[in-house]
């Protein structure tokens, strides 16, 4: 485990008053706007406190939710099994994909105030029972396809079930479409990692919003229920541990990486996408981790911005850092207990943040990061 | 003889699957489909098809068929498989998947 870095050093507002009333202009000034700041934070928390109350999609926006049925070919979107509106049915496919779809809205609309994937209230179209034998979803730019797993081989034999049963996949999906309409980052090497990750982020942000559980209470598993009885594994990918989620004779061992030292150069998953993810998943679950409460609530709320508002379709991963540190300190304040956890998020993988840090480098005590600060230290 | 090279890569797992078949090695009924399989989809004479923007979590496929004369490889993805490969590929996916 690394150094962490104190999280217990905030600048008392007496002090910042003492300064903004007796110090040089330029110190004023800088101690008016932290103030000013912090007053905002506030008040910024108390709303955001205020929204996170259930939402649902009719009341939200104007996305309807259409589950199709392919019925085991390839043609899309299908057939329309569900829509808006209708009773759930037979089919637990369709319904997961209703629900599913409904509980990731839900998330961005109430922690995000997002309006669907493409923030103008598209529609949220799946299509369920994409042909045979197929363990896998994915977005295809413009509707999330989910397979029903190994539906095809004898019950001894099949290792996955169908992909709507993990919400987080599901989550998952969708997150493509919104990374499409923001960043779109290019799906390949870095960049593409970063797009897979932010997936992940995202999807198991839905699923413990669904579940209503803190960061610490969460168990970070990605794909966790695609796995049948037949398979020695929890999941597809752990953001707490990756490269623990599965380690299976058929399937082999989960290659994730969790730091940077073990990232995987190759020409395979369009540069080892689904693989080195793991790098940045692990970098957000130490972040949560660390400001602790509901992941989606701060952690989130930092990503969300940084996705919308500062990445770019050709960000690598210390882009990321870069900016989700940058934006920490805009949402929550330079030298923000969030903002140091960003920090050590990234310090724990492996990627040193290019930013200067409020309190200081070790080395210097509390008091000294905070003077230096306002400019009264070197 | 015929070989049949397959791969599928990519996905939401981002794990590899391949399969290589020597048809001479098969019983000789499954190696009468697959060779009707690869004529029928008229196998030599495709090209890859136009590229498409990549699916996120989608599939990638290789398929490639030699025989003493010929070595031909068609790449495609979930998006933008020809029609006319479904059959071969369908049969291909279930036996990597099989074990």
């Amino acid at each position: 485990m690394s150094h962490r870095h104190s999280i217990f050093c905030i600048l008392p507002p007496h002090m910042l008053d003492q300064v903004a009333q007796s110090g040089t202009p330029a110190q004023r000034e800088m101690a008016a706007r932290t103030l000013a700041t912090s007053t905002q934070i506030r008040d910024k928390r108390v709303n955001l406190s205020a929204a996170l109350t259930r939402g649902s999609i009719a009341a939200a926006g104007t996305a309807q939710r259409i589950v199709y049925d392919a019925k085991f070919g390839t043609n899309l979107p299908g057939v329309v099994a569900r829509k808006e509106g209708d009773a759930p049915v037979a089919d637990v496919a369709v319904n997961e994909a209703y629900d599913g779809s409904g509980a990731t809205f839900d998330l961005f609309s109430v922690a995000f105030g997002r309006n669907s994937i493409d923030n103008n209230g598209m529609d949220l179209k799946s299509t369920v029972h994409y042909s045979k034998g197929y363990d896998n979803a994915f977005w295809d730019g413009q509707q999330m396809v989910y397979g029903d797993g190994d539906e095809d081989l004898s019950e001894s034999e099949r290792l996955f079930n169908r992909f709507t049963k993990s919400l987080d996949v599901i989550g998952h999906e969708l997150t493509h479409g919104v990374t499409q309409y923001e960043a779109n980052l290019v799906y390949k090497n870095q960049q593409g990692a970063l797009n897979e990750s932010i997936s992940d982020i995202f999807g198991s942000l839905v699923k413990q919003y669904e579940r209503n559980q803190t960061a610490d209470a969460a168990d970070w598993i990605i794909g966790e229920g695609l796995f049948t009885a037949n398979v020695n594994g929890v999941g597809i990918r752990s953001m707490r541990a990756p490269g623990t989620a599965y380690n299976d004779p058929v399937l082999g061992k989960d290659p994730q990486p969790a730091h940077m030292k073990d990232y995987l150069t190759t020409s395979q998953d369009n540069g080892g996408v689904h693989i080195n993810s793991g790098i940045i998943n692990h970098a957000f679950y130490v972040t949560a981790i660390e400001i602790g409460g509901y992941a989606w609530a701060k952690a989130g709320q930092i990503w969300y911005k940084a996705l919308t508002e500062k990445l770019n379709s050709n960000s690598n991963f210390q882009n990321a850092a870069d900016l989700t540190f940058l934006t920490a300190g805009e949402i929550f304040g330079l030298g923000s207990l969030e903002q140091l956890a960003v920090k050590t998020g990234w310090t724990e993988v492996g990627i040193t943040v290019d930013g200067t840090p409020i309190p200081p480098t070790e080395g210097d005590g509390c008091l000294k990061g905070l003077m230096k600060s306002l400019g009264f230290a070197r | 003889m015929m070989q049949i090279i397959f791969e599928r890569a990519g996905g939401f797992m981002g794990r590899k699957v391949s399969l290589e078949l020597n048809l001479a090695d098969l019983p000789a009924d499954q190696a009468r489909t697959l060779k009707l399989l690869v004529d029928e989809s008229n196998f030599i004479n495709l090209t890859d098809p136009p590229p498409k923007d990549s699916a996120p979590d989608g599939f990638t496929y290789s398929i490639t068929v030699k025989t003493e004369t010929i070595r031909h490889t068609i790449n495609a993805s979930d998006t933008n498989l020809p029609d006319a490969l479904r059959p071969l590929l369908d049969e291909l996916v279930k036996r990597s998947r099989s074990h």
